[in-house]
């Protein structure tokens, strides 16, 4: 024992020994140079791999001397069937990892005795052939983590079970331009189940220290969308959101796991619906234009919310910024109507012809339309009812005469 | 028809074209234009899309407006060869489809008759609602068709009018034809087709021939005119061969199915 070593106890405990799985071997089958007695003072090392073949191979066994041996995990004389939950024996090394994993959505779950949970090797794979999270063959190398969150968070069955409000994330995901850069186009660039939720350390939605929690939701989808994150910023709704206000967030238009080409019709017209949710005044009298009819009908080749008020950079319409501010609105119309001048941009997209005092023309002109038109059926109406007896008797009295002129010729 | 009935030229083929204008461009305005104004239900989105969408919706609608304008053009071009032929009638008097004092003499006799109170009044050539179905065209030809032409033609009307006059057009348009449809659906065709005495279907706008006895009915004072002026003889027409009662049946029927089923749905959203 060198200097500055630790004294190492070399008592074995006969009974745990016995106890253990391989309490029927003798001593001198794994410490082989101690066959002879005296033997030497420095024995070597036991080696597992002589009836363990091949047992070890990856990341661990990679460190070589520096990494864990066998009986880190397994123990010496008392070798028992490794226990279920391996952070007791992980954060041996990973201290800090295992830590926020126990602060976790799947840590916490594990405290309260949930059989379901990821434990570290349920995501990490096979402990003996543990891959580096950069080696391709990982389960949770970034194109293989979906499918590996999948096992679980594709399951609807054990989503229903344990209460977890998308029970099938993987597939959406999958579905999703996220899933197909990363599955068709295999970009390690595209945001996988990691980048939006953490890993170690995935928080539920309504902690405050979540990466997907409301208040946190930009700034996780501008970790790559960092130009959009800077325009949205500034806008109605990113300022809305940081004073705690009901705005939308990335996800309340693109959606979460969904995530769609923006060129879509399905996805532009779901848009619509959903800016409609707030701006139910706006929804209801943009349907009331040509613009709304038609995409109500289904199509996209007119102005939607976005086209006039962009997508990102919505402010109100007295800021001069705004896509639909006075300085900038003929340019806006412009888009679409190339002939669009100063008097063609007093059109009024949003045109409420109920009220008196901002549409007084059009409050106006409705009241006088609907008036003409309840007028003319109402007398008209009265006209066919009371007609309508007169003409039956005169149609029976008609049939009656001929009847009686066919009897007497 | 045993064949012996006499027959009279109620309408011209000038008349029996245009008025087969109307029929092909209204129908086709409404049929195009519903969809459009009831893009929110179910059956306003079946028929955009069976018709192959709001965009050839649009052109068709266009179309339709075009020969609105064509039989609005000829009907004035008619009126202005009356004029030059120096037919003053169609201004005043027994001939004309201006409303005059007898017209709304006749509106209260009608009335008091409605409630058993008087006599049928004795109609001339044209009945005071008659003439109110022609105004009528010409009111919202003039309102729809202009309303629809500051639609058509935005980038061009803004250059010397005010935005906002979109809007009102807008209102105009839609409100408008609904007026006409609600009215020409229901009200025209129960006085002309569907009112017991017609029903089902009156083809003289078709076959252009009234017959005697339902002449001397529906028109008595117009009957009785011809007959003292001794013009009688000069209306006399023959009976409509079998294609034009064959023709006017198929044509009449198909615009009253398509006018009843388009109210029908109108009226089942307005009330559901």
């Amino acid at each position: 024992m060198g200097p500055g070593r630790r004294p190492i106890s070399l008592f074995v405990d006969q009974a745990s020994f016995q106890g253990s799985v391989h309490g029927f071997l003798e001593c001198v089958q794994c410490h082989v140079d101690a066959a002879e007695i005296p033997h030497p003072d420095v024995l070597k090392k036991v080696q597992c791999q002589t009836c363990h073949e091949a047992a070890v191979s990856g990341a661990h066994a990679l460190l070589g001397g520096k990494g864990p041996a066998c009986s880190s995990c397994h123990g010496s004389h008392a070798i028992s069937p490794p226990p279920k939950v391996e952070s007791v024996i992980c954060k041996k090394c990973h201290a800090l990892v295992v830590e926020e994993y126990g602060k976790s959505v799947h840590g916490m779950a594990l405290v309260k005795g949930n059989g379901d949970v990821a434990l570290c090797l349920n995501c990490h794979g096979s402990v003996h052939e543990l891959k580096k999270v950069r080696d391709p063959g990982s389960p949770v190398y970034p194109l293989n983590l979906p499918r590996t969150c999948g096992i679980c968070h594709g399951d609807p069955e054990l989503a229903r079970r344990h209460g977890i409000a998308v029970t099938n994330a993987y597939q959406l995901y999958m579905d999703s331009i996220h899933g197909r850069a990363l599955a068709r186009s295999g970009l390690l660039v595209a945001a996988n189940c990691s980048s939006c939720h953490g890993f170690h350390g995935i928080r539920p939605k309504d902690d405050p220290a979540s990466k997907v929690n409301r208040m946190n939701v930009p700034s996780t989808c501008g970790t790559c969308h960092a130009g959009i994150l800077v325009v949205y910023a500034e806008s109605v709704h990113g300022k809305a959101v940081r004073n705690g206000d009901a705005a939308p967030v990335c996800i309340d238009c693109h959606s979460a796991h969904q995530i769609r080409r923006v060129e879509g019709a399905p996805w532009q017209l779901q848009a619509i619906r959903e800016c409609g949710t707030c701006h139910e005044e706006s929804l209801k009298t943009y349907r009331d234009t040509f613009h709304g009819k038609v995409t109500a009908l289904g199509f996209t080749r007119v102005a939607k919310c976005s086209d006039c008020h962009t997508a990102h950079a919505i402010f109100p319409s007295s800021d001069p910024r705004a896509a639909v501010s006075p300085a900038k609105i003929v340019a806006t119309c412009q888009q679409c109507h190339p002939q669009a001048t100063a008097a063609f941009a007093e059109f009024h997209p949003h045109a409420d012809y109920h009220n008196k005092e901002r549409f007084p023309k059009l409050y106006y002109t409705y009241l006088f339309m609907t008036a003409l038109l309840v007028g003319t059926m109402s007398l008209f109406g009265l006209h066919t009812v009371l007609w309508f007896p007169r003409s039956l008797l005169e149609r029976i009295r008609r049939r009656r005469a001929r009847a009686g002129e066919e009897l007497e010729p | 028809m045993s064949g012996s009935e006499r027959y009279y030229f109620r309408f011209n083929l000038y008349h029996r074209i245009l008025h087969g204008m109307v029929i092909f461009s209204f129908l086709g305005l409404a049929l195009t234009g519903l969809p459009l104004k009831y893009a929110e239900t179910g059956w306003g989105r079946w028929l955009s899309h069976v018709l192959g969408g709001p965009f050839t919706t649009g052109y068709l609608h266009r179309f339709f407006a075009v020969i609105t304008f064509l039989y609005f053009g000829l009907h004035l071009g008619y009126v202005a060869r009356l004029v030059l032929k120096g037919q003053r009638g169609i201004f005043w008097g027994p001939d004309s489809m201006v409303p005059q004092p007898r017209d709304f003499v006749q509106l209260a006799q009608h009335v008091r008759y409605f409630l058993g109170l008087g006599p049928r009044p004795r109609f001339g050539r044209w009945a005071y609602w008659e003439k109110f179905d022609y105004w009528a065209v010409f009111w919202g030809v003039s309102i729809i068709g202009a309303s629809g032409l500051l639609l058509w033609f935005p980038a061009f009307f803004a250059r010397f009018l005010p935005g906002w006059i979109f809007n009102v057009a807008i209102i105009i348009h839609s409100d408008e034809a609904l007026l006409a449809v609600a009215f020409i659906f229901t009200v025209h065709f129960f006085n002309t087709h569907l009112r017991p005495e017609k029903f089902p279907m009156d083809p003289v706008i078709f076959t252009g021939r009234v017959e005697e006895e339902e002449f001397q009915r529906e028109h008595p004072a117009e009957y009785e005119r011809l007959r003292v002026e001794g013009r009688l003889e000069a209306h006399r027409a023959d009976p409509p061969p079998l294609w034009l009662r064959n023709f006017a049946r198929v044509v009449g029927f198909s615009a009253l199915a398509i006018g009843i089923i388009l109210i029908g749905l109108i009226i089942g959203t307005a009330l559901g």
